[in-house]
């Protein structure tokens, strides 16, 4: 064998290179390929979810978020958590069975946060603390089933109802069919009409068979990575076995009991089920007080007032946040002055007289919201 | 049966250019004990290694056997034993341990003889003794009989061995070169290089002679010698009339050093020289016919001295 | 041999005949190399104090959290030694495996083939003919089997040494559930075998890195250099658009054992890189060493 024949044999690694980085990189493509489906419309697609009833399901759901906000180290450990939660990736083992039995398990690295209810009591698990929290649930809860449909409920009309009040907003479309976490599913597109948002689009992936919300991706304006995914990895409709919502405390774990009021229905709400961001108060000095939302639609900004912005860009021993904020661009109007923190989807006006403006809004939109705002 | 080595063109020339072989041609007579002769750097070891697929050459090709190397590999090296280029053992394990792990590489190895042969090898090179010792312990002498008895665990019907008897003392080099006329006598075709004349005068068969990277000349050791005619050397002290004397009788070539005068006899019979000599009151201490060392040979081939440092 | 002992050498010539004369009946015996592999691992000095090394591991923790009084205030895996001595098993496994373990295959893994050029024992092997692709395989094998006994070595030594020094008894998964104290054994097993699978990347590069070079420590050097690029390249936040394809991403995936049921997405997918890996570096190697000049 010569020279030039044995040096041929490093095409072989070289080939496995391709192999090995064809199947990382394109083996979900290919798994993801478009299934065949028949074609339907937004409205007959909306009235199907609305009918969607499952007794139970399980499965495994994976969250990323990349909303662009700016790490903030040194905060305290309850904030952190939802900063935590607000960016990065996660997974979450959920289960459900009808009416009220419900389980998240949120898998951390190297340890796991469980929340879980069979319908009488809930439990909250951390194992990196080895805490277990018990929560007794008010009695009705248990006594009646899911609220009632009103007798005249027509999911035709009700979805109807539904697109005619967001089309000025909104346009919304099936957009197409994916595979999420192996079943056929539609895609259902929500794209706002207006310029003023951060928001690019919504999409919903929609069981083809069970008609449950599989998936839902939220793009930003600009950029071609989702600002959000949340949806499930794999998941069965087999309704799970009742003892899989039962939590014995184990020896050796702390158990602290809490009652809870009638009024709070859950005993906290499961992690990656979030809905806007919400601006951690610390460290302000008094509560602020209930937001305002100013306009409608997908370009609403909720004020909120008795954040005191200048003071604590004046102090830099306040904390990380003031620090962040002392670095914050300055900008005026008619107004008045104030900071601004801008990221991918969110933005942030906190005026020196202690208002502070967020929304899922462009900077422009969110002075112009400010102007307009009481005092 | 076949040549059980015949190489053809055999060409190496390592990155940068240098040519460490040159297009050489060997065939080894089956049975023949084959001399590889050739100082250091002459490319003998690069050619052994070519031999046995250990390199690829750049070009030419290699039949071992009757197989074409390195393609037959597999199939061919078992029948070979092979030293190559000095000792290499697993300093932490004993002479034992070695001979048997080198024996369980080659898969037609009987496991269930392993020991056995093993045992027999180191006695035939007369480790016996040392068979449990670590080759950490081993001296130069020692470990080279351990590498000609790891060629020994198997019956072979080629054997090539590189520069076999380096750093053994006298009384090895006796031994090693009495193992291998036995082996040559089982049959055993026996390709031994060295650098060494006088071993290839004792033991060889058949001699090649490699100066750099080129094959001078290949064929039997008897030939080798034949090729220079005997040289008539006079020891005398009347250096001058003997100078004379033989020169009128025809002899060519001739030489005076301190003590004799030597040169190309023809075709004369030798006691016509003497006969001579004497007439012309030449007083003589030493007369006869000198057959021509390999050294010679060599000196006459290559045109320059043999490194014989050793 | 003197000429005394002539005759004696006369009849062990033919006894020589009579012993191999069977040999081209005797048929493949592939496996001996492999064997041989082993013994050539495991026999060392070197590799033997590396195991030790090891085993100490569990017995220093353990040692240390005794003294300490520690009544499990540290959070994980360490912080549950003091309650049940199972633990010590996986506080153990979990506390090696980002240095001890890396360092004893990188060692293993970079003498491999380099020692065998340095010392001159790579000539005699392929002469034998031992075949440079099985060679090749035997010391991929043997390299697997260490990765396997580095990690049982300290499931041992953490067996032995929690269940002396600690209390043992029922296990608490992190689903915050109980399992029986032989399942949390299986379990510590399952992660112990995870992890020694999770070093096999790092064992094929070793190995193509020994391939290239006929200096050992060379290779050893190559190999830890590598592995600590790989590990600050995972710790750097910018690159997180290759940190899936780095070799210990997901290397602490072995905890998801101890779900409640266990969660196997992150260890597969560890597993196929670890595979990926493998192929990549296995073929880099078998390219080199069946194309290399043997000097």
């Amino acid at each position: 064998m010569g020279v030039a024949q044995r040096s041929r044999r490093w095409l072989v690694p070289v080939a496995t290179v391709a192999v090995v980085a064809g199947v990382g990189t394109l083996g979900p493509v290919v798994a993801d390929a478009s299934p065949k489906l028949p074609s339907i419309t937004a409205q007959d697609l909306l009235a199907k979810v609305q009918t969607a009833k499952v007794d139970g399901l399980s499965g495994t759901v994976r969250s990323e978020a990349d909303l662009g906000l700016p790490a903030i180290p040194g905060m305290a450990p309850g904030s952190r958590e939802l900063t935590d939660l607000l960016s990065g990736q996660h997974t979450a083992r959920v289960a459900f069975a009808s009416p009220d039995k419900a389980r998240v398990s949120l898998i951390d690295n190297q340890a796991e946060q469980l929340w879980t209810t069979d319908g009488t009591s809930a439990w909250a698990y951390d194992s990196s603390k080895r805490e277990a929290t018990k929560l007794t649930l008010p009695a009705h809860k248990t006594a009646k089933p899911e609220k009632a449909l009103p007798k005249a409920y027509d999911p035709q009309a009700v979805a109807k109802q539904f697109l005619d009040a967001i089309d000025p907003t909104t346009k919304v479309q099936v957009s197409g069919t994916e595979k999420v976490a192996g079943r056929d599913a539609y895609k259902l597109r929500l794209v706002p009409k207006t310029d003023k948002t951060t928001v690019g689009s919504v999409t919903l992936a929609i069981d083809s068979k069970t008609w449950v919300p599989l998936d839902v991706t939220v793009m930003p304006r600009t950029g071609n990575d989702p600002a959000v995914e949340l949806g499930f990895t794999s998941v069965s409709f087999d309704v799970p076995a009742a003892s899989s919502f039962t939590f014995t405390p184990p020896k050796g774990v702390k158990v602290t009991d809490q009652k809870v009021p009638a009024a709070r229905e859950h005993p906290e709400s499961a992690p990656p089920n979030r809905g806007k961001p919400v601006k951690p108060g610390k460290p302000g000095a008094e509560r602020p007080d209930k937001p305002t939302v100013i306009g409608t639609g997908w370009d609403s900004v909720a004020m909120i007032r008795g954040a005191n912005a200048a003071g604590l860009a004046s102090n830099p021993a306040a904390g990380p946040l003031a620090q962040l904020l002392a670095k914050a661009p300055t900008v005026q109007g008619s107004w008045g002055r104030g900071k601004v923190l801008t990221t991918k989807m969110v933005s942030a006006l906190i005026t020196d007289d202690g208002r502070v403006f967020v929304g899922l809004v462009t900077l422009d939109t969110l002075q112009a919201a400010a102007a307009k705002a009481p005092r | 049966m076949s040549a059980p080595v015949v190489t053809r063109g055999l060409t190496k020339r390592f990155h940068g250019g240098q040519v460490a072989v040159d297009a050489v041609d060997l065939e080894v007579p089956a049975g023949s004990v084959y001399g590889f002769l050739g100082p250091n750097g002459s490319g003998k070891t690069t050619t052994i290694r070519m031999l046995l697929g250990l390199i690829a050459p750049t070009s030419g090709e290699v039949e071992l056997l009757g197989e074409p190397m390195p393609k037959a590999h597999l199939r061919v090296l078992p029948r070979v034993g092979a030293l190559v280029e000095g000792p290499a053992f697993y300093p932490f394990w004993t002479g034992q341990a070695n001979l048997l792990r080198f024996d369980a590489a080659d898969r037609t190895a009987d496991p269930k003889t392993r020991k056995a042969r093993a045992g027999e090898a180191l006695e035939r090179v007369g480790l016996s003794n040392a068979a449990g010792k670590k080759v950490r312990a081993y001296s130069l002498g020692m470990r080279q009989r351990l590498a000609i008895a790891v060629a020994l665990m198997q019956r072979r019907e080629l054997l090539v061995l590189d520069e076999p008897t380096n750093g053994l003392d006298p009384q090895g080099t006796r031994e090693v070169r009495h193992l291998i006329r036995d082996l040559a006598g089982d049959g055993t075709t026996v390709f031994t290089s060295t650098h060494l004349l006088a071993e290839v005068g004792q033991v060889c068969t058949h001699a090649a002679i490699m100066n750099r990277g080129k094959l001078l000349r290949q064929s039997t050791v008897a030939d080798l010698r034949a090729e220079l005619r005997p040289r008539l050397v006079v020891r005398t002290p009347d250096l001058g009339a003997a100078a004379e004397t033989l020169q009128g009788l025809g002899v060519t070539e001739l030489k005076t050093t301190e003590e004799t005068v030597e040169g190309d006899p023809g075709e004369l019979p030798i006691e016509k020289f003497a006969a001579a000599l004497v007439a012309a009151d030449v007083r003589i201490h030493g007369f006869g016919l000198e057959r021509p060392s390999l050294e010679d040979t060599f000196v006459a081939l290559t045109g320059e001295g043999f490194d014989v440092a050793e | 041999m003197s000429p005394s002992e002539a005759p004696a050498e006369a009849t062990e010539v033919t006894e020589v005949t009579r012993v191999t004369a069977t040999r081209p009946s005797a048929g493949r015996h592939t496996v001996a190399l492999f064997i041989s592999e082993l013994r050539l691992v495991f026999g060392r000095a070197r590799t033997q104090v590396g195991l030790g090394v090891l085993a100490a591991v569990p017995l220093l923790i353990g040692i240390a959290i005794k003294l300490s009084g520690n009544s499990g205030g540290a959070e994980g895996f360490i912080g549950q030694v003091a309650g049940n001595g199972l633990f010590l098993i996986v506080a153990s496994l979990g506390l090696s495996l980002p240095f001890f373990l890396p360092t004893a295959v990188t060692v293993i893994s970079g003498e491999s083939l380099a020692g065998e050029a340095s010392l001159g024992t790579l000539r005699n092997l392929l002469t034998a003919p031992a075949g440079r692709s099985r060679l090749l395989a035997a010391k991929m094998v043997a390299l697997t089997v260490f990765c396997l006994v580095a990690t049982m070595t300290i499931w041992v030594s953490g067996l032995i040494v929690g269940f002396i020094l600690f209390p043992v008894g029922d296990v608490l998964l992190l689903s915050g559930s109980t399992v029986s104290l032989g399942e949390g054994l299986l379990r510590a097993l399952v992660i112990a075998l995870v992890i020694s699978l999770s070093l096999l990347g790092l064992a094929a590069i070793g190995l193509f890195v020994s391939s290239l070079t006929s200096t050992p420590l060379a290779a050893m050097a190559a190999t830890f250099g590598t592995f600590i690029v790989l590990g600050i390249m995972t710790a750097i936040p910018q690159l997180h658009a290759i940190h899936p394809w780095l070799l210990m991403y997901r290397w602490q995936s072995f905890a998801d054992v101890l779900r409640d049921p266990p969660y196997w997405h992150e260890i597969g997918r560890n597993l196929l890189l670890q595979a990926g890996y493998v192929a990549v570096f296995y073929t880099a190697a078998w390219a080199r060493i069946t194309s290399r000049d043997i000097t």
